[in-house]
């Protein structure tokens, strides 16, 4: 037999994904031989040190667009952008679980194994400091993500997609507060996406069986030539969709996502609602548009369709909750929905507009979860929205940031929400997707709804003694709270300068 | 397929859905365990039958012989009494749940086998030119070399998650020591000598049987918990008229 020659693999294209590989490895060198009480901050220093890293080679990277590893990444303009838009949000979330000033110790448990609700868990909850694994974890997540928006083989791309579930899950389990509601999120979490990821793996031995390959080139030439019945790459695709659609948090996969997003630690809750959001949505622009862009006729009814469920239902559902993180948790299905809307766009116009909603939306959500760290009383976060009524009175500066972020969401001018809501529905219409549009704009209305009677329960209301104490936050929440809102600021007012990267990055190489 | 090919297939394949049924609707957690035993050697077998030796052998050494034994193991010492809770916390989940399955099932079974009519193998013998067991390295280390490698990732992250969730550290003074075992076998209250061991009579010798007490009783404390205590009939109690 001739001799195997070593694949050529453009290092400095992978760069970023082996950076943060190697880090979290290292990481977890680090928890082995670093003594306790400078873990943290090793650990913490290494993580933001490591991102950043990856977030300079990324930019250096900007202009590349090449396949590399025999065709098994395709870091191309949307894989750049979309990795650089994952390491800045992984960033900013990284601060936020770094934060230990709020509560001693962190928001991480010191030790996960305790029996919940034993003398021993209630000795730890007051003042051990929390996990450090939970940094080259995030790494791990973060390596993987990286890895699945490059991912130009299914196979491939399944395999990141469980790189970095695996440690989502974990880090759900997680929480100091309330252990018994994030064990069950974890759970929860965990046996959904396993059932998800079993849909995908199904999906590609389906397209697998037409195609005779994995490769997006080879599906979107198989679906183009190929004269057999397509009903194995049909059903394959539906069953790839399901897949991503539940990382994604569409209707009807959304279940998962009020009580995962509720149960988990905050700075992790930020952590899955702008990260895994960028990465899913990156893995399923590139499957739609480069494997399957020929069946777009076929998978557009049916995902336009999943689209205005997930707009519908999501706002509806927002209107109904008392909890401030179901209620961001509706609110970020119902983004789903808007996002599925600039998918479904098709062309350079709904690529480009899809990414700029990820990274606006993306830094609103992180700034949204830093406020709600810092609403809190002497059991931990204080989630109900009714101990939310007067707290305009009692902390203005934090209400307001609050205020200014929520009307984001509600799409207001002036802000990254209406930018981005604009992009994708002008980029929905020229696409001929006018029915789409329409069902979006219902849907923001239904959304405002809730976002205003927060607004009007922090304002209108008279403080009760029930009103929680905002906590001075730490320098790491306020650098956090300082970027989202600036850049929701930002984009809102600038919106050019992200839309002028995006349509440069708009296009997928084969 | 061929003749013999077709013969395995028909023999195995009802085989390897029984033990997938079996293992859904086993109450017993090792009961579960062994019919997912069963599937897994099955297609451990198809998968050499179709041409691929090294995956199928791997397949039963790894999964079957090492994974699911060490389960097995798992689930013996954490106690084979720990049954689920059958209760349906949602009401009619259940028949929703099978009606779905079924329903599924159903429209990926008619499907495939529509899709499926009349395709035969293709390229097989290509994959296998040069001996399975070197294609399948070859597509590891060129094509397939980055998701090889990241799979290792997968592994780390694993094995941290099991370590932090099962991991309990102790300090110093939180684990009792020789002393406090001692002192704590001689307090009042508990018996300091072994216990009596299960009863050996001449019409029984299980472990379920209790020791008897000098005094005829039954020594509850000689038969393990998780045992039914086995009831002896009057017979069996009674004198064997060998004390003569």
């Amino acid at each position: 037999m001739e001799d195997l020659k070593a694949p050529s693999i453009d290092y400095a294209a992978v760069a970023p994904i082996l950076i943060l590989f190697g880090a979290a490895c290292l990481g977890v060198v680090v928890e082995a031989f670093v003594p306790r009480r400078a873990r943290h901050a090793v650990q913490l220093t290494l993580a933001l040190l490591a991102t950043l890293a990856g977030l300079v080679v990324v930019i250096t990277q900007a202009s590349t667009r090449v396949t590399t590893a025999v065709g098994a990444l395709a870091i191309d303009g949307p894989a750049v952008f979309l990795q650089g838009a994952i390491l800045v949000l992984a960033l900013v979330s990284l601060l936020l679980m770094g934060e230990r000033k709020l509560e001693p110790g962190g928001a991480f448990v010191p030790q996960a194994a305790i029996t919940v609700g034993s003398e021993a868990d209630e000795r730890q909850a007051a003042r051990a400091p929390g996990l450090t694994e939970v940094y080259p974890i995030s790494l791990f997540a973060i390596a993987g993500m990286l890895l699945f928006v490059a991912a130009n083989d299914l196979l491939t791309m399944f395999i990141a997609l469980e790189v970095f579930s695996l440690p989502l899950y974990l880090l759900c389990a997680l929480a100091r507060r309330r252990r018994l509601l994030s064990q069950e999120a974890a759970l929860k979490y965990f046996l959904l996406g396993s059932y998800a990821s079993a849909f995908f793996l199904f999906g590609v031995a389906l397209v697998y069986g037409f195609v005779g390959a994995v490769d997006l080139a080879s599906i979107h030439t198989a679906a183009a030539e190929s004269d057999r019945d397509p009903l194995l790459l049909y059903a394959g695709l539906a069953l790839l969709s399901i897949g991503l659609l539940f990382k994604t948090a569409a209707v009807p996969f959304h279940v998962w996502t009020p009580d995962v997003y509720q149960g988990a630690p905050t700075p992790v809750t930020a952590f899955m609602a702008a990260c895994t959001k960028v990465a899913a949505f990156g893995a399923l622009l590139r499957v739609l548009y480069v494997g399957f862009n020929g069946l777009s006729w076929d998978f557009t009814p049916i995902l336009g369709v999943v689209a205005v469920l997930t707009m519908i239902i999501g706002a509806v559902l927002a209107v109904t909750q008392t909890d401030i993180k179901r209620l961001l948790a509706y609110s970020s299905i119902a983004n789903a929905g808007y996002l599925l809307v600039g998918v479904l766009a098709s062309g350079e116009r709904g690529l480009a507009s899809t990414m700029f909603y990820l990274v606006a939306y993306g830094f609103s959500v992180l700034a949204a979860f830093a406020v709600v760290t810092l609403v809190r009383d002497a059991d931990g976060e204080a989630g109900h929205l009714s101990r939310w009524a007067g707290l305009g009175r009692r902390s203005p500066l934090i209400a307001g940031l609050f205020t200014f972020i929520l009307l984001a969401f509600a799409g207001i001018p002036l802000t990254s929400g209406f930018i981005s809501k604009f992009a994708v529905f002008a980029a929905a219409m020229e696409g001929g997707q006018t029915w789409l549009v329409i069902a979006g704009v219902i849907s923001s209305i239904v959304l405002a709804f809730p976002y205003l009677r927060v607004v009007v329960m922090m304002w209108l209301s008279d403080p009760s003694d029930a009103t929680p104490t905002v906590s001075v936050p730490g320098v790491l929440t306020t650098a956090a709270l300082a970027i989202g809102v600036a850049m929701t600021l930002l984009l809102g007012v600038a919106p050019s300068l992200l839309l002028d990267l995006t349509t440069g990055a708009a296009e997928f190489v084969q | 397929m061929s003749g013999g090919e077709a013969t395995l297939f028909w023999i195995l394949a009802p085989l390897a859905v029984i033990g997938a049924l079996g293992m859904v609707l086993a109450r017993n957690a090792v009961h579960s365990a062994l019919w997912l035993v069963c599937t897994m050697l099955s297609l451990g077998v198809f998968y050499v039958a179709q041409a691929g030796p090294f995956i199928g052998m791997a397949q039963i050494i790894v999964y079957t012989g090492a994974i699911m034994m060490l389960f097995l193991f798992v689930l013996m010492l954490v106690g084979r009494d720990a049954s689920d809770s059958l209760i349906e916390t949602l009401r009619g989940q259940r028949v929703a749940a099978i009606v779905l399955g079924v329903g599924f099932a159903g429209i990926v079974g008619a499907g495939l086998s529509r899709a499926l009519a009349g395709t035969g193998a293709i390229g097989l013998d290509a994959a296998n030119e040069n001996g399975n067991l070197q294609g399948i390295a070859q597509l590891l280390f060129t094509k397939y070399v980055f998701a090889f490698e990241v799979t290792s990732a997968l592994l780390i992250s694993a094995a941290v998650g099991a370590m932090i969730l099962a991991h309990v550290e102790r300090a110093k003074g939180e684990k009792p020591t020789q002393v406090d075992r001692m002192k704590a076998r001689f307090a009042p209250g508990s018996y300091p000598g072994p216990k009596a061991g299960p009863g050996i009579f001449a019409t029984s010798d299980s472990v379920a049987t209790p020791a008897r007490l000098p005094d005829g009783t039954f020594a509850e404390r000689s038969i393990s918990k998780i045992l039914p205590v086995r009831e002896l009939t009057s017979e069996e109690s009674a004198l064997k008229g060998t004390e003569k």
